[in-house]
């Protein structure tokens, strides 16, 4: 395994959480499928379309997104937006986040 | 009008999910894949290469479809992967050469030629092999599918649970299982190849068996492997299952039904064939003593099943309690 690749593969080991908690906190506000793509991606979350699709169907399924057919254009396209469970998923993720962040701090800041 | 290539990608990708959800996920694709393509063309793309681009980065369909689906994807995951490795190279490494010796002693028994001997003994040795991995491989998916819980994320484990020292050890225990294996395949074997295997023979040289015909003529002797055989199962269920009492009193059961058929063919005399007896010359009393002896038999391996499930029950079954 090269250099390159063990890097990614620990990245990926370390963002895969962090997109749920993305997806939560930006669909507060109702999104489909590439638009949150690209909404990701400008947010400095990178995703690739073949984990976000499905994954939203999974958060979906564990009650934490709701999801409605818009069809008043001419392409229908699935809605997703948090719901109020998703909305408690997303305020204990986000606590944890910041405990960890603050725990790396603390880390580093005994070191130096 | 062929279809486009984005109507082979969600084909290639919808087929693989239930049927259920197949509409719409597809649905949804199409969208999003139009959107991308857009996205793409809008940005001065030309729309074939726009729609190339956009199939390509979103990967192997057999990949997204994995996604959507929310089974397990494996058939054995790690939870029982050492277990199940373990357990198909010592059978193998035991099992196929006992077929192998068995099949060829039987030949050899029967007179057969060498090239007979040795083509029968491969082409059994790989049936025996493909059986063995087939349902070696198909108890252990059960076990994985089958809700059983799982020995590495057991939530309600504790260190009560570790092997107190005076228990054997798993090791040991594997050892005892594997050769009850071996006894159990030969055993088996043995029994429905002793017609025409018996180095005994009648006045026409044809083999005389040393079991009563009356068990093939009443398929008694099929009924009576298929309990060995079912009993062996129950010993790999004992071994890679937690114990829990409705499971040990069905293998109790099991365990008791073969002694008492073991003690019943053994009571009525069903059990040497009175043609091999009289062709070795054994006195009658002989024959009474066999019987008597296979009752016995029956009679220790009812006492040990029943000893076993006793000295089961107060080490794991007091503390799974």
């Amino acid at each position: 395994m090269s250099g390159d690749e063990l890097l990614s593969n620990h990245l990926q080991e370390l963002r895969r959480g962090t997109v749920v908690l993305a997806c939560l906190l930006i669909l507060r506000q109702p999104n489909y499928g590439y638009a949150l793509l690209e909404d990701l991606d400008r947010n400095g979350f990178a995703v690739d379309a073949n984990t976000l699709y499905p994954l939203l169907r999974r958060l979906e399924k564990q009650g934490l997104l709701v999801s409605d057919w818009n069809t008043d254009e001419a392409r229908p396209r699935k809605f997703y937006r948090t719901s109020p469970e998703g909305d408690a998923m997303a305020g204990a993720l986000t606590r944890d986040w910041d405990s960890l962040d603050q725990a790396f701090r603390a880390l580093k800041g005994q070191q130096s | 009008m062929t279809a486009t290539l984005t109507d082979r990608y969600v084909t290639a990708t919808v087929t693989r999910l239930p049927e259920a959800r197949r509409a719409d996920i597809e649905r949804e694709l199409r969208a999003s894949i139009a959107d991308a393509v857009d996205r793409r063309v809008d940005a001065g793309e030309d729309a074939t290469a726009a729609e190339y681009a956009v199939l390509r980065d979103l990967g192997d369909p057999a990949r997204l479809a994995a996604g959507y689906a929310d089974s397990p994807q494996h058939l054995i995951g790690p939870a029982y992967f050492l277990d199940y490795t373990r357990l198909l190279k010592t059978l193998a490494a035991i099992v196929l050469p006992a077929v192998a010796g068995a099949v060829a002693l039987a030949q050899v028994l029967g007179g057969a030629k060498v090239g007979t001997i040795i083509g029968t003994s491969i082409s059994s040795v790989i049936t025996t092999a493909m059986h063995l991995f087939f349902w070696v491989t198909i108890g252990f998916v059960a076990i994985e599918r089958g809700g059983v819980r799982n020995p590495l994320t057991g939530q309600d484990w504790t260190p009560d649970a570790l092997p107190d020292g005076t228990a054997p050890s798993r090791r040991a225990r594997f050892g005892e299982l594997i050769a009850t294996t071996a006894l159990s395949v030969v055993f088996v074997v043995a029994l429905l190849i002793s017609p025409y295997a018996s180095p005994v023979r009648d006045a026409a040289g044809d083999p005389v068996g040393p079991l009563d015909p009356w068990l093939w003529d009443t398929g008694a002797v099929y009924a009576f492997a298929a309990l060995v055989l079912i009993g062996l199962v129950t010993r790999y269920l004992r071994f890679y299952l937690r114990w829990q009492l409705s499971r040990a009193l069905v293998i109790l059961l099991v365990d008791l039904a073969g002694a008492a058929a073991l003690i019943a063919a053994g009571a009525t005399s069903h059990l040497l064939n009175p043609a091999f007896a009289e062709a070795l010359g054994w006195a009658p009393v002989a024959v009474e003593w066999t019987h008597r002896g296979m009752m016995i038999a029956g009679v220790i391996v009812a006492i040990t099943s029943l000893v076993e499930a006793y000295t089961d029950y107060r080490r794991r079954g007091v503390t799974a309690a």
